[in-house]
């Protein structure tokens, strides 16, 4: 028999790598043996793939010591030791007791004298619990991404992607402020929850006070507004939108979140799915772009996204097709949605 | 009359056997690649997986009755994973004896049979290990070149065994994607 070419597709050797793994557990059962083998022979391509899954895990796995020791040190080192530290104080060392050691991607760097400036990032499915130099507490949802400048006279922190709880120290020399695309929150001592998804922002308000500032309105005839939230109310901000909108939302309700349960309440589907891929291993598409508008309430576990999805055409006029790597909506045939 | 009877039903149980041999050497030849792959896959080596594939093809020829046998595949591949786990664990003892005898050798050194990697194949791989995600690459190398279990690797990086899963497989796929990538750009 002749070689077969090798495949290149990389959706092939996820399914493979899937299967090289599901068989590598000794208690593997006579019917995942039976589905691998339908699987197996369900395409001429498969087995090429899985073999050639497996012998690279075969070459990896034997390596000589001297490479296989660069490698772990390469990349089984976390982050934070392997990259330079910089001057240490208490409130660092207390950080770092407190698990910062396991950031997972981080950088320190000197802009001006006396301005701190530091990256925190999430990976997806990933909750992070981090403590700020000013000693205020951010729990950082999954696949998100944190800026932190703090200066002698104010401290700064931009919310780039994702969600964040803030439970902030209060310091009235240095106000503590949020941005979010174009929100910037102000804290007047407070805790709350930011949720960034895209251009759309929700402030959830748990403890205390906060100012809300931002350009509201359609580009071109936007205006800056403003906005104070106090605890138990939900700031959305959608730019499509001409004003904030306030609601109300319970503290449990803002960062369930951290407890594995993302709460949605009459949200866009587009909403929801950018933020149930912030903990999805396969990433969710919509491919008709008019479900996006379609509103989604209920709650949904970061560890049941499958079982979600299996039930969600059942509330939604929706097909959910699922490939290894991917999984996607789109409209049931025979509904028009408008 | 009785004599021929007994002559006759000679001649037809050495036809079944005659039958069932070639039944599962046919058997064996259909399904022989996939057999091995799947028992590289669980051992780790490949000589190991031929020894363990030519045991259990002379199981399933010594079978007892066969005929009660309802998938002959699913047995095929029923045997050999039993055996495969057999094989495991006489390694595990194997080692644990080494590791006894010779406390400086570690306990976790790879199987005899060591395939050669080529140096531009490893550093292809280091390449594609660094443009994934810190915990992918992470995961991986803990799992395929260090040898750690999922469970073990969970527990280190506070992950579940489903994500650490996906980590170790998704860097996998694209290491082996990537091995194929310079041949068709360069």
């Amino acid at each position: 028999m002749t070689r077969a070419e090798p495949y290149k597709n990389e959706a092939v050797l996820q399914t493979a790598a899937d299967w090289w793994a599901r068989l590598r557990d000794p208690e593997v059962s006579d019917e995942v043996m039976q589905q691998w083998l339908e699987w197996v022979y369900a395409d001429t391509r498969h087995l090429d793939a899985f073999e050639q899954v497996t012998d690279l895990g075969h070459r990896l796995g034997t390596l000589d010591d001297v490479t296989r020791r660069s490698f772990l040190g390469e990349f089984t080192q976390t982050p934070a030791t392997l990259r330079p530290r910089p001057r240490f104080s208490l409130s660092m060392a207390a950080g770092l007791a407190a698990g910062l050691i396991l950031i997972g991607y981080m950088t320190w760097n000197w802009m001006a004298p006396g301005v701190k400036q530091q990256v925190y990032a999430s990976a997806v499915a990933e909750n992070r619990e981090i403590t700020l130099p000013d000693g205020t507490r951010v729990a950082l949802g999954g696949a998100s991404r944190l800026a932190t400048r703090f200066s002698k006279s104010q401290r700064q922190v931009e919310l780039s992607a994702g969600e964040a709880f803030f439970q902030v120290v209060h310091d009235t020399e240095k106000p503590f402020v949020v941005t979010a695309g174009p929100l910037t929150i102000r804290d007047v001592g407070t805790a709350f929850d930011v949720r960034r998804t895209g251009g759309r922002v929700t402030i959830a308000v748990t403890e205390g006070r906060v100012h809300v500032e931002g350009n509201v309105g359609a580009t071109g005839s936007s205006q800056r507004s403003s906005i104070d939230a106090v605890a138990g109310q939900l700031v959305s901000y959608d730019p499509a939108a001409p004003a904030f909108t306030v609601g109300s939302v319970t503290a449990e309700q803002a960062t369930a979140w951290r407890s594995d349960r993302l709460e949605f309440n009459n949200e866009p589907l587009g909403v929801v799915v950018a933020n149930i891929n912030r903990y999805s291993s396969r990433q969710i598409r919509i491919a008709d772009a008019h479900l996006e508008a379609l509103t989604f309430t209920g709650v949904i576990k970061t560890d049941a996204i499958d079982r979600w999805l299996g039930a969600l055409p059942q509330v939604l006029p929706l097909r959910v097709s699922q490939t290894p790597g991917e999984v996607t909506l789109s409209e049931a045939k025979g509904t028009q949605l408008r | 009359m009785d004599k021929l009877r007994h002559v006759g039903d000679g001649d037809l149980g050495a036809m079944t056997s005659a039958g069932y041999a070639a039944q599962i050497e046919k058997l064996c030849g259909e399904h022989h690649r996939a057999l091995l792959a799947f028992l590289q896959c669980r051992l780790n080596s490949l000589a190991d997986a031929q020894e363990v594939a030519q045991e259990a093809y002379v199981r399933l020829l010594t079978l007892e009755c066969p005929e009660r046998v309802g998938d002959l595949r699913a047995y095929l591949f029923r045997t050999a994973s039993n055996l495969a786990i057999d094989h495991l664990r006489m390694r595990q003892v194997r080692d644990r004896v080494a590791a006894e005898a010779d406390l400086a050798e570690a306990p976790t050194a790879p199987p005899s049979d060591r395939q050669a990697i080529a140096i531009e194949q490893l550093h292809g791989i280091r390449e594609a290990l660094r443009e994934l995600p810190a915990k992918t690459s992470r995961a991986f190398v803990q799992h395929v070149i260090e040898g750690r279990d999922f469970g073990v690797i969970a527990r280190t990086m506070k992950l579940s065994e489903r994500m650490t899963r996906y980590h170790v497989t998704r860097a996998l796929a694209h290491c082996r994607a990537r091995m194929d990538e310079p041949e068709m750009e360069r």
